[in-house]
């Protein structure tokens, strides 16, 4: 996942205000946590110059359309698919300790994540260790992931 | 087996937890399998078509004309066999003693070594279903199953919890990674767990895990760090159950198994360690181990009426480069793909079979192509995972294709 | 300006490891002959010291030879923290396979993971494509 420092890097660093925001960096905060666009930049887009700059930090961000209420993004174009998410999820493993626990095909509907058609798809998201009130930081899906296909935003 | 499942055949895991869902006949949707595996079972873009010639034919006149091929060669080989369905493999190897050809298999120029040493006893080996229950220290040495065998580590090395194995991978079970590059392996297996060593490295890597496994002060040429060295050695050493999964990265390093012996005799005298073979096509493996019940031999054989003739020059590799063969039949695997150039050449000089469900570049060459089923999509069988262990392949969906094994039942009728 | 510019394009001596990528070999199940496979297949990952010394960038053509045969792929960066100068990666391919060393010393086994090429510029060409290379 990108950081704050290399999203800042890459935009112009002229704190023009355009986007409304009153620095670049600020700019790269609310960036990464999406709650702006790269297209919101608009010198970034406009000006030639800034088109390799452009170009990589859209592939750095990816646009929010997939992501679900707990900030789950699965980028599927990433992922193989090998299931070590499904396997590693605590919540995984507790809803269905023989089957995901296991390293098998799931065996019951409560999992939160499972692979189909090749990628691992993101369902009952509420019961994400990091949504609801007892909230904790949890990454078993994030650190298991061999290609960085899963991202919290 | 869970009998509601279906069994990937994308490679040598064999994972048999697949559900899938039909549209119109067809595989539609793939629960479980991984992005390799759902590729294999939605079926290529490019199937093969009954030629002779180049010119469309039906599978009769195809396969009649492969007979007279095959009777016809005075020295025909018969190749491939890693991705057919074990009956087919015994179908080839019995039309190879009746013509007297060459059989060889891809092991030839890959896992070859290390499953013949598994299956002459010179290797200690256990099955998956053991690392996923017991493993507490798992080597992938120049193996990266991240990208080879996506669900390896999900499945069984690394992250289910198994009986002896209940606390999760965090706690119970070590990955280390011995390789020449950072692969999506080791950055699973993290920074304290990735030994990153030059190429053909390895055998002095060997060397040196003994001698710190013997206490003595462990050297290399290219100066590894004798303090890692050591803390891998006591890793290993505390094993209760330990696994070495070989990749191709180390087979090719090794000029002889002498040091991997060496090294797996001072593992399992200090501990308890066992080595499975990164067997890359689903049944190479079963393959292996038809011919050896056969004729003590894994591969690279030549029957010569009851003699049986067996060694490199058998090889599909230098049997090609000295144009020793005069006929070839290639079924499941594409040696124009996978084979260097410059030894390929050779089949496009000779009369060359296909048998395969897909255009492959070895079809594009061939005098005839015959079209198979895709085995565990649109045929059943058997075959032979990784560790050995017979899977049952069934029938997903309906086919107007001959299978495998029946084409080459009816080319030995043909003979 | 760089020096490079004054000479015909430098030619580098490569060490070439070859790897496996799902991605890559997913998009040979679907189909050999798409796009997608060439693609993925046709690169080579360099450190990129030797992108320098080669005068290309990421996404330039380069040309690889050797006694075996020769192949244009495009060059990328390999990403990789360790510097690796003098040795490149290549995805397990036909492509790679035009490079491999036939004489695998009577073995059988060939140098698959080891072998050398000599690499140059060669901008503006096109990648080789999988018909040229049957």
């Amino acid at each position: 996942m990108a950081s704050v420092m290399e999203i800042y890097q890459l935009l112009p660093k002229t704190n023009c205000k355009e986007c409304g925001k009153s620095t670049c960096m600020a700019f790269a905060v609310d960036l990464l946590s999406r709650k702006l666009k790269v297209e919101d930049c608009l010198p970034l887009v406009r000006e030639g110059k800034y088109k390799a700059s452009y170009e990589k930090l859209s592939g750095m961000v990816t646009p929010v359309e997939d992501v679900t209420e707990t900030g789950l993004i699965v980028h599927a174009d990433k992922c193989i698919g090998c299931g070590n998410c499904v396997v590693a999820c605590p919540v995984n493993v507790a809803a269905d300790p023989m089957g995901a626990g296991s390293g098998k095909a799931p065996t019951c509907d409560r999992v939160i994540l499972k692979v189909e058609d090749g990628v691992v798809k993101a369902a009952n998201v509420q019961e994400c260790r990091r949504f609801g009130e007892n909230k904790i930081l949890c990454v078993a899906c994030i650190d298991t992931c061999p290609t960085k296909a899963i991202e919290f935003v | 087996m869970d009998n509601d499942n279906y069994v990937c055949t994308g490679c040598a895991l064999l994972c048999d937890d697949i559900d899938v869902g039909l549209e119109n006949g067809k595989v539609a949707k793939v629960h479980t399998a991984c992005r390799k595996g759902f590729a294999f079972m939605k079926g290529c873009s490019n199937p093969l078509e009954c030629t002779v010639d180049g010119k469309k034919t039906d599978v009769d006149s195809a396969i009649r004309e492969a007979a007279e091929i095959l009777r016809n060669a005075e020295r025909p080989l018969i190749f491939g066999h890693a991705n057919s369905s074990s009956g087919a493999q015994k179908r080839a190897i019995g039309i190879a003693r009746k013509i007297n050809g060459y059989i060889d298999d891809t092991s030839s120029f890959c896992q070859g070594p290390m499953v013949e040493a598994i299956l002459e006893g010179k290797l200690k080996t256990c099955t998956l279903d053991d690392v996923r229950h017991k493993a507490d220290v798992i080597v992938y040495w120049g193996a990266d199953p991240a990208n080879s065998h996506p669900r390896h580590m999900s499945r069984y090395s690394y992250f289910p919890r198994g009986k002896e194995r209940q606390r999760g991978w965090e706690e119970d079970r070590t990955a280390i990674c011995i390789d020449v590059r950072k692969s999506d392996t080791a950055e699973i297996c993290g920074e304290s767990g990735l030994y990153q060593i030059p190429v053909k490295g390895d055998v002095e890597f060997m060397d040196a895990l003994v001698s710190a496994l013997s206490g003595k002060i462990p050297k290399t040429s290219y100066d590894f760090d004798k303090k890692r060295l050591l803390e891998l050695a006591s890793i290993l050493k505390k094993a209760k159950f330990g696994v070495i999964f070989a990749g191709l990265g180390m087979v090719y390093a090794l000029d002889d198994r002498e040091p991997l012996y060496r090294l797996m005799d001072k593992l399992n005298s200090v501990s308890n360690f066992h080595l499975i073979p990164m067997a890359g096509h689903y049944n190479m493996r079963g393959f292996n181990q038809i011919l050896f019940e056969e004729t003590g031999y894994i591969n690279r054989v030549k029957f010569n009426g009851a003699e049986i003739l067996h060694g490199p020059e058998y090889s599909v590799v230098e049997a090609l480069r000295k144009k020793a063969v005069d006929a070839a039949l290639v079924i499941g695997a594409d040696p124009l793909t996978s084979l260097p150039r410059s030894v390929v050449r050779h089949l496009e000089e000779i009369p060359l079979i296909t048998i395969d469900p897909c255009q492959t570049l070895t079809s594009v060459k061939a005098k005839v192509t015959i079209p198979c089923a895709l085995v565990g999509v649109e045929s059943g069988g058997t075959a032979v995972r990784m560790d050995g262990v017979e899977i049952g392949l069934k029938q997903i969906v309906e086919t107007d294709r001959l299978s495998d094994e029946e084409v080459m039942i009816r080319i030995s009728e043909a003979l | 300006m760089g020096f490079g510019q004054f000479l015909s394009a430098p030619e580098v001596k490569l060490r070439i490891v070859t790897y496996r990528d799902i991605f890559q070999d997913s998009a040979k199940v679907t189909s050999l002959f798409g796009e997608d496979y060439e693609k993925l297949s046709a690169i080579i990952k360099l450190d990129p010291k030797d992108l320098s010394k080669l005068a290309i960038k990421e996404g330039d053509t380069l040309m690889l030879k050797n006694g075996f045969g020769k192949v244009v792929v495009k060059a990328q960066n390999s990403g990789y923290e360790k510097p690796h100068t003098g040795t490149a990666y290549m995805v397990n391919s036909p492509w790679s396979n035009v490079l491999v060393p036939e004489d695998a010393g009577g073995t059988g086994v060939p140098e698959f993971k080891d072998f050398e090429v000599l690499a140059s510029s060669a901008k503006g060409a096109k990648v080789t494509g999988i018909r040229e290379i049957i």
